[in-house]
């Protein structure tokens, strides 16, 4: 065995009472794409974190080049040879590709030229092409993350950690992706990728290094052909008892997922549960973001929206949630007109919405977890204006057990929770709106791992065995074509067409998200 | 032995929530620079320190002075707080006190209320110059809700011209001018009758402590349960935490932002009410005397916390008749008491500083 580049031994680190990481010893070779593989809260981007020097750890030794190796911090880290990207970009959104990527790096005066020429070079090396004086603004968010990739490979580094880097991505962006890691670990430069999602390991992965609860549960040498230990170690249970939708859309098994709720007593919809009609979302700027969006949604009926993100998503979730008025078209549910309502009377109304921006809209971080849980209806909670917070805990402690919310009490900050359980919570709290009519869901299962997707899938469909229609909103075509009934395809806030949600319809659908109309 | 000294360090540390400890350490922090500019004055330190004392507890009279100023402090610090959990910065406390003095002195002069029974002489005035800092603090919250303007710049502005309409108020003999005699006639309002004055706890005037205390002691407990124990309170802190979330789950911003800025300018007016139907009696030019900003600053210091606006109103209240004395009896500068409670500011801006690097 080579001698390793990093070498990690008996790490730990605690967030107060939480044991993020318990300790973990692993070894990093130069030239491989190392995975960390684990669900949310595994100890995965804690881990980043510390060799990132973000954080310092609790106890344990980390070796870099067989020297000791204590970042004070990321500069430290940076100045060591060891670049990271981040989950979330941080990129200037008004100014250049090359200026973002000069940024923190030079004192001084700049040449710009050179710098530019530098940055298309390396582009090219790695098989991609980025315009150097493109807006930040103007990218998607595969090419922002490109950014941010050069961004670090101009440093030349000698490790190169990726925290969940496809969580954004579309699928042949994914596979691009996956394409740069490879070639980078050609240089002698050694890949951290951080994951949850096994189909990537499947592709990427030389070895696998496997966290569950903070501790190293399982290590592979050949991930390929182990996947489905490591799958068991990562969930602690068996592939086989993973619901099928969850395990279709993470890639570990194909096929077209589990409509079972279909044989329901709601094949043949007696009446429309949701209609939508000519809804049209004018911006401030008076550009059309969505333009005569007509749908009906009938009672247990999940219908998904596909398209590339920024192609009116955001609109249409914002109009049906009453956070934008629209400028034109009308919306009812049931025999309710719901068109102009206010958030308040559209929960009355039984229309639950589980927010695209979890963090933004979904919650309030800095509040507990029992008042995140009821926030749209802690009036249930009390007398006279007075909460009846012994009620509220109750209440909340029942909700996280039916939802597999996981916290030391209901007390504890929202903040506190990890993704995946903040999105169960808001999840939670949204389906069980006494006399849910209509759920809308825009992204439900972002950065979210196999476990939690799973369990959001499973509370989607109950919600529609109860007889709620589901308007699904994402950008995972695996995801729409493994829990919808039928798909809608947005581009440019138009519908390009109507299709089955069919792996046989995946190439018609493609074409459709890029505007291609047949 | 030590592991007993160590245990009690832990366990009072533990007690004291890092933003209590960050306020008393401000506080010590501002004393310790104000001792070393009095030496630094080449005033003897201990005589410094024997007026201030003498001038803050040294008399009955001393001390419901400063009580009575702490009640003042306290209202607009409250308001302060109240408008704070909605992540509002209310800073015109003392636009709100011109107002609230405005108001008082216009109905107890000419408001005939000089015969009506049952205290309502004084407790017109006093609802008087409420409504009109609420009104004051309204503006600032429709001009937020309108138009988007910064409450601090709103509110900050506001005082200005409320502090200008009252030096109008003063000087118009058709407004609150006292009638033109002779050419020394000062520009200020008549003296407010005797029932139009609040009625004094003890009835004796070398402890002139008025009914200011018990009003300004059942606002500190409502608001405080208010802010804790009620929907609102939490709608208020979820709004000021998230505004967007918030308005998602059916919390509507717009009335947040009213409700907190009205009350926080209801409080500054109740204020500038006792202040004059309790001391001043007169209305002048300079009638705030800067209590608004120490009121702000009370509220900044109380970190959030109802009762720690109280204790800071206190600590401030003392402070400035301890200043006071100090400049009529050892010469030092009564600006002394400014630069302490400037240093405060800065302290706490500063910690809160460091706190938000570290974490």
């Amino acid at each position: 065995m080579a001698e390793p580049l990093l070498a990690l031994q008996g790490v730990s680190k605690r967030f107060g009472s939480l044991a993020a990481l318990s300790d973990a010893s692993l070894d990093i070779l130069p030239s491989e794409v190392h995975c960390i593989l684990g669900e949310n809260g595994a100890g995965k981007s804690t881990l980043c974190n510390l060799i990132f020097g973000v954080h310092v750890p609790d106890h344990g030794t980390m070796r870099f080049h067989g020297k000791q190796y204590h970042p004070a911090g990321p500069a430290d880290a940076l100045a060591n040879g060891i670049a990271m990207v981040h989950q979330h970009f941080s990129l200037v959104h008004d100014m250049t590709v090359v200026d973002n990527v000069i940024l923190g790096q030079e004192r001084g005066f700049v040449n710009t030229r050179a710098w530019s020429q530098r940055l298309e070079h390396l582009a090219n090396d790695y098989g991609f092409a980025l315009d150097p004086n493109a807006k930040i603004e103007d990218l998607s968010v595969g090419e922002r993350q490109r950014v941010e990739i050069l961004k670090c490979l101009i440093r030349e580094p000698r490790l190169f950690l990726l925290d969940e880097p496809t969580a954004v991505l579309l699928p042949d962006e994914i596979s691009a992706l996956l394409d740069i890691c490879r070639r980078v670990t050609e240089s002698g430069c050694a890949v951290v990728l951080v994951t949850h999602k096994l189909a990537e390991i499947k592709k990427a992965a030389d070895r696998v290094t496997v966290l569950r609860g903070g501790r190293v549960v399982a290590r592979s040498d050949d991930p390929a052909r182990e996947i489905d230990a490591l799958v068991s170690a990562m969930i602690q249970g068996d592939l086989k008892s993973l619901d099928k939708s969850a395990a279709s859309a993470l890639g570990v098994v194909d096929g077209d997922g589990d409509h079972s709720h279909r044989t329901g007593g709601f094949e043949t919809p007696r009446r429309e549960a949701v209609q939508i009609d000519g809804l049209t979302v004018v911006d401030g700027h008076g550009v059309t973001r969505l333009d005569n969006f007509t749908l009906s949604i009938g009672p247990g009926e999940i219908v998904g929206v596909a398209g590339v993100e920024g192609n009116g998503q955001s609109e249409l979730a914002a109009a049906l949630s009453g956070m934008t008025a629209p400028s034109s078209g009308r919306i009812f549910v049931g025999d309710l007109e719901t068109t102009h309502l206010r958030p308040k009377d559209l929960t009355a109304a039984g229309v639950g919405v589980v927010p695209e921006d979890r963090h933004a809209v979904g919650c309030v971080l800095e509040m507990t977890v029992a008042e995140n849980l009821f926030l749209n209806r802690l009036q249930a909670f009390t007398s006279f204006g007075f909460l009846r917070r012994k009620e509220l805990m109750r209440a909340a402690r029942e909700l996280m057990t039916r939802f597999d919310v996981r916290a030391a009490s209901p007390e504890v900050a929202f903040a506190a929770l990890s993704g995946g359980n903040q999105q169960k919570a808001v999840l939670g709290r949204e389906i069980t709106l006494p006399h849910l009519q209509f759920l809308l869901a825009a992204q439900p299962t972002r950065g979210l791992d196999v476990g939690a997707v799973a369990a959001v899938y499973g509370h989607i469909r109950s919600a529609c065995t109860h007889g709620a229609a589901v308007l699904l909103i994402s950008s995972e075509l695996d995801e729409l074509i493994a829990v919808a009934d039928r798909i809608v395809v947005l581009y440019r806030g138009r519908i390009m067409g109507n299709c089955a949600a069919d792996p046989s319809e995946r190439e018609r659908i493609g074409a459709l998200m890029s505007g291609h109309a047949q | 032995m030590t592991d007993l000294a160590a245990d009690i360090i832990r366990r009072l540390s533990g007690a004291l929530r890092p933003s209590v400890a960050i306020s008393v350490a401000a506080v010590l922090v501002a004393a310790l620079v104000g001792v070393g500019l009095i030496f630094a004055l080449g005033v003897s330190v201990t005589d410094a320190i024997a007026a201030f004392i003498d001038g803050t507890l040294g008399t009955p009279y001393a001390i419901a002075a400063s009580i009575n100023r702490s009640i003042v402090f306290a209202l607009v610090g409250i308001g302060f707080v109240i408008a704070n959990r909605a992540n509002l910065v209310n800073v015109g406390g003392e636009g709100q006190i011109a107002m609230g003095g405005i108001a008082a002195t216009a109905v107890a002069l000419y408001g005939h209320v000089g015969d009506l029974p049952a205290g309502l002489a004084f407790l017109l005035p006093l609802a008087a110059a409420t409504i009109a800092g609420t009104v004051w603090g309204s503006i600032a919250g429709v001009l937020k809700i309108k138009a988007g303007t910064n409450e601090v710049i709103s509110t900050l502005l506001l005082s200005f011209i409320a502090v200008w309409l009252l030096y109008w108020c003063v000087q118009s003999p058709q407004l609150l001018r006292k009638p033109m005699t002779s050419s020394a006639t000062l520009p200020e309002s008549l003296e407010i009758s005797d029932p139009t004055k609040l009625p004094l706890l003890t009835g004796d005037y070398s402890f002139p402590l008025h009914i200011g205390l018990p009003v300004a002691a059942v606002i500190t407990v409502v608001a405080a349960v208010v802010l804790t124990r009620t929907l609102f309170g939490l709608q208020l802190r979820a709004v000021g935490f998230n505004p967007i979330a918030a308005s998602r789950a059916g919390i509507s911003y717009s009335r947040m932002v009213m409700i907190s800025l009205a009350t926080a300018g209801s409080l500054g007016g109740l204020a500038g009410g006792l202040m004059l139907l309790g001391e001043q009696y007169v209305l002048k030019d300079g009638f705030s005397s800067g209590y608004g900003f120490d009121g702000l600053v009370a509220g900044l210091l109380a970190r959030g916390s109802v009762v720690g606006v109280v204790a800071s109103a206190l600590l401030f209240g003392f402070l400035r008749s301890g200043g006071i004395n100090m400049e009529m009896v050892a010469g030092v500068p009564t600006a002394l008491v400014m630069v302490i409670q400037g240093l405060i500011v800065i302290t706490l801006a500063g910690a809160a500083f460091f706190m938000g690097r570290r974490t």
